[in-house]
């Protein structure tokens, strides 16, 4: 189902923590709601839900204004942060709940728990209580309570971040088949970009209360809007260069090195400031645009080794490597950058 | 090394320790003791003598001791003894008491007539009627009202008598009229007797029931109706609620009584619609109950509030959405997740309060004390009134105890099985660490 906020806006107090958004959410679509901490996505997502009201706006189901309905008759599906799991009741009756309150038949309700415990594979565990689960556990059986009566919609408040690295990856591309299999529409908070590019299909990116950018993941990565994207994107992250135009190239601070501004020329003009934005798989020696500078650091990832180079203007540049490349600690290096991916943005930090 | 850090442990308990022993083991064992005494006002808590009473005697005859032998005791006889002829002698004469002796000596004379007319049968008979009366008031031998400070004194006054005492009778006798306290288990079987008892334990069932009931019921109520009010409200309404509990209880007591009172609030704002004026409280037993139970119950329902009250926003505010969001109405959220996280905090209360109510009379004392009649008087209260507060005035400190030793035990066995029924050891169980 499609959801539709219309100049959204929220106000906590005298604080307008979310103001005019806007976000159209495509029916069977995932999509993650990516930023830094205290941005807004709780919020958006306790709006959507209709936990919080709102203070502007409007929030369409489909065709169907639902902005002042309450939670109860959203016939929406949320797993919180913290599972949120009843702790008196088992992990059968947990997954029971919404259809008790619906008041369904025993039999209907024996049924349907007995399916999403084998969707989300804890037929088991029926009879723990919370307690007894590890956290993994509990955020399938959160998932499958959220699921279990058949909601529209499909809300995810950062679901992954209290799982372990390996249960994390086990569990992103379970809640993904999940979501593909029901063809729920969700929606995915998060502020792990891994997580948001490896399970959505588009990613919104949110700051200070607005969204930024609203890409497919791919795109996102190699096109973004802004240096606060970009930042936001990618591990390692990107390096940023900054410098000043002059005869339709950036000149580095305290510097020599030049760099040939190809396709945005023509949107800039002499004297002004930009930024240059370099991933570190384009700083590698056998690109052209050669730069002279100092390891600084070296951090071992198994398959590939991270370099900090430092060059001679003080500015820093990572560059993602082979583990089998033998360099040290303090060793002087003349590495290339890939002229063709660099993201330039202007003073602002808005993408040339 | 262990056995300094046992030390320390042990130090840290020690003022527990003596608060406990100091504040109930020994209370309780004390009570405990005078359960099975018959200790009164009558007795007093120390030793006591032996004194025949007319009561005493009341008491025997009622006993079913021979009445020909309890006459005897009751009326003076006159006994022609050593002493006697000698206080005689050094009155009136050796000649008289000597023919005295000779003639009657030992003697026992049943009335003062019959000895006069032996008296002057004598040669040396006195003169005159006065001196004559004078000689027999020698021989005069009673026991009754003279105080003898042991047994065997008693028991030699009673033979100096000469009164024909079988050996058990000896001991019912100086049972009886011993005035000390003794120990005995009659307190119990009396208990077992008197229908006051069934009366009070049947009232004391109402007490606490009906209080628990309303305590915890309406304690739930404010606590879930305030979760619900925004911030402020919530708070005037948990201090006006609370009011009851931080009033001194007099005063508490005294405005229920200005309520209900026949000049009261009550019968002024009825006066209004020509009913006619009447003390509100007191009238009937069932209005006697009411107000017994609303006094106590507002007081344990603020308790009842604060405690639940907090245990209701301890719950974590994801899982109240999480209930909205299942579709839970209000209503149903109350039910399936709030009530049933209160479980322990309510069965803290339930036990508590049982306990408290139990022992507790100090309300209903100062608002009806027990009345109208005996309408309100529950066990403790009568504990209360029976060991220190009797009308007649005879405290029965004994009775009193062992009224009270019965609620120690009720309460005792009522903590064991509140811990087996609620499963404690579940209940305080740590939840496993999440991984
Ligand atoms: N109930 C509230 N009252 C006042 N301010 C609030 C309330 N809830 C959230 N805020 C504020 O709104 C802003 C957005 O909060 P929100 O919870 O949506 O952040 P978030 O993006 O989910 O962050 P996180 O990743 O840390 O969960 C924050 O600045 C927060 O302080
Ligand atoms: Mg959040």
């Amino acid at each position: 189902m499609r959801i539709l906020l219309d100049s959204f806006t929220k106000t906590f107090g005298d604080v307008t923590v979310i103001k005019d958004m806007n976000l159209d959410i495509k029916s069977g679509e995932m999509l993650a709601l990516l930023g830094p901490s205290g941005c807004g996505k709780s919020t958006t997502l306790f709006a959507i839900c209709g936990i919080h009201g709102m203070d502007g706006g409007r929030l369409l189901f489909g065709d169907k204004d639902v902005t002042s309905l309450p939670s109860q008759k959203r016939n929406v599906g949320v797993v919180f942060q913290n599972y949120a799991l009843y702790p008196h009741m088992n992990v059968w009756e947990n997954i029971a709940f919404p259809l008790k309150i619906q008041k369904r038949s025993k039999a209907v309700i024996e049924k349907e728990v007995q399916a999403m415990a084998e969707l989300v594979q804890i037929e088991e565990l029926l009879d723990r209580k919370p307690v007894q689960l590890s956290g993994g556990q509990q955020q399938r059986v959160a998932l499958a309570r959220a699921l279990v009566r058949k909601p529209d919609i499909l809300l995810l408040d950062e679901p992954l971040a209290n799982l372990d690295a390996k249960l994390r990856l086990e569990m992103r591309s379970e809640i993904r088949r999940i979501q593909q299999q029901t063809g729920i529409t969700a929606v995915l908070v998060t502020h792990d970009q891994v997580e948001a590019m490896s399970m959505c299909d588009r990613i919104a990116i949110m700051n200070g209360g607005k969204i930024v950018q609203l890409s497919a993941p791919e795109e996102m990565y190699r096109n973004p809007s802004s240096d606060f994207v970009a930042g936001f994107l990618g591990n390692p992250p990107i390096a940023f260069l900054e410098g000043v135009i002059k005869d339709s190239h950036c000149h580095l601070h305290g510097g020599e090195t030049r760099v040939a501004l190809n396709g945005h020329a023509q949107k800039v003009s002499d004297g002004q400031k930009i930024k240059l934005g370099i991933r570190p798989e384009f700083f590698r020696p056998e690109f052209d645009l050669k730069v002279k500078g100092k390891i600084s650091f070296i951090e071992a990832h198994g398959r590939e080794n991270l370099y900090d180079v430092v060059l001679d203007n003080g500015d820093i540049l990572r560059s993602i490597q082979n583990h089998d490349a033998q360099y040290q600690l303090g060793q002087e290096v003349t590495w290339g950058i890939c002229q063709d991916n660099i993201l330039a943005f202007d003073g602002e930090g808005e993408r040339l | 090394m262990k056995k300094p850090s046992h030390l320390l442990g042990l130090g840290f308990m020690l003022p527990a320790l003596i608060v406990v022993v100091l504040f109930f083991l020994l209370p309780v064992f004390m009570t405990a003791g005078i359960a099975f005494t018959n200790m009164s006002t009558d007795t007093g808590i120390t030793g006591g003598a032996y004194e025949l009473t007319p009561n005493t005697i009341h008491n025997l005859r009622t006993q079913g001791v021979d009445n020909n032998l309890l006459a005897q005791l009751e009326t003076d006889v006159y006994r022609i003894d050593e002493p006697g002829l000698a206080a005689l002698a050094t009155d009136m004469g050796d000649k008289l008491a000597k023919e005295l002796g000779d003639t009657h000596g030992g003697v026992t004379f049943q009335s003062r007539r019959e000895l006069e007319r032996a008296i002057k049968k004598l040669k040396n008979k006195p003169r005159s009627t006065r001196k004559l009366k004078k000689a027999a008031a020698f021989f005069k031998r009673s026991i009754l009202n003279q105080r003898f400070e042991t047994e065997s004194e008693f028991v030699s006054a009673t033979r100096n008598l000469g009164l024909d005492l079988a050996p058990e009778h000896q001991e019912v006798l100086s049972k009886a009229s011993y005035t000390g306290w003794t120990w005995t288990t009659e307190n119990f079987s009396l208990m077992t007797k008197l229908p006051s008892t069934l009366r009070i334990a049947g009232n004391t069932v109402i007490y606490v029931f009906f209080t628990l009931t309303f305590n915890v019921s309406f304690g739930l109520f404010l606590a879930i109706t305030t979760f619900y009010l925004p911030g402020k409200a919530a708070a005037t309404f948990r201090t006006i609620w609370f009011l009851p509990r931080i009033l001194p209880p007099v005063i508490y007591v005294l405005m229920w009584k200005w309520l209900t009172w026949d000049t009261g609030f009550i019968s002024t704002f009825f006066g209004q619609f020509g009913v006619p004026a009447k003390n509100w409280m007191l009238d009937t037993n069932f209005h006697a109950w009411v107000v017994i139970i609303l006094i106590n119950g507002f007081v344990g329902a603020s308790m009842g509030m604060i405690l639940f009250s907090s245990a209701i926003r301890a719950i974590p505010a994801p899982m109240l959405y999480a209930s909205e969001v299942d579709g839970a109405t209000r209503w149903q959220q109350v039910r399936y997740i709030i009530l049933p996280q209160l479980r322990w905090p309510i069965l803290f209360i339930t036990s508590y309060q049982t306990l408290s109510l139990l022992t507790s009379f100090e309300y209903i004392f100062l608002a009806t004390d027990g009345g109208p009649g005996k309408a309100t008087e529950v066990w403790a209260l009568s504990a209360f009134h029976q060991a220190l507060a009797n009308y007649g005035g005879n405290l029965q400190y004994g009775y009193g105890a062992a009224l009270a030793l019965v609620l120690v035990i009720i309460g005792i066995i009522a903590s064991v099985g509140y811990l087996r029924v609620f499963n404690f050891k579940e209940l305080v169980a740590r939840p496993r660490i999440e991984q």
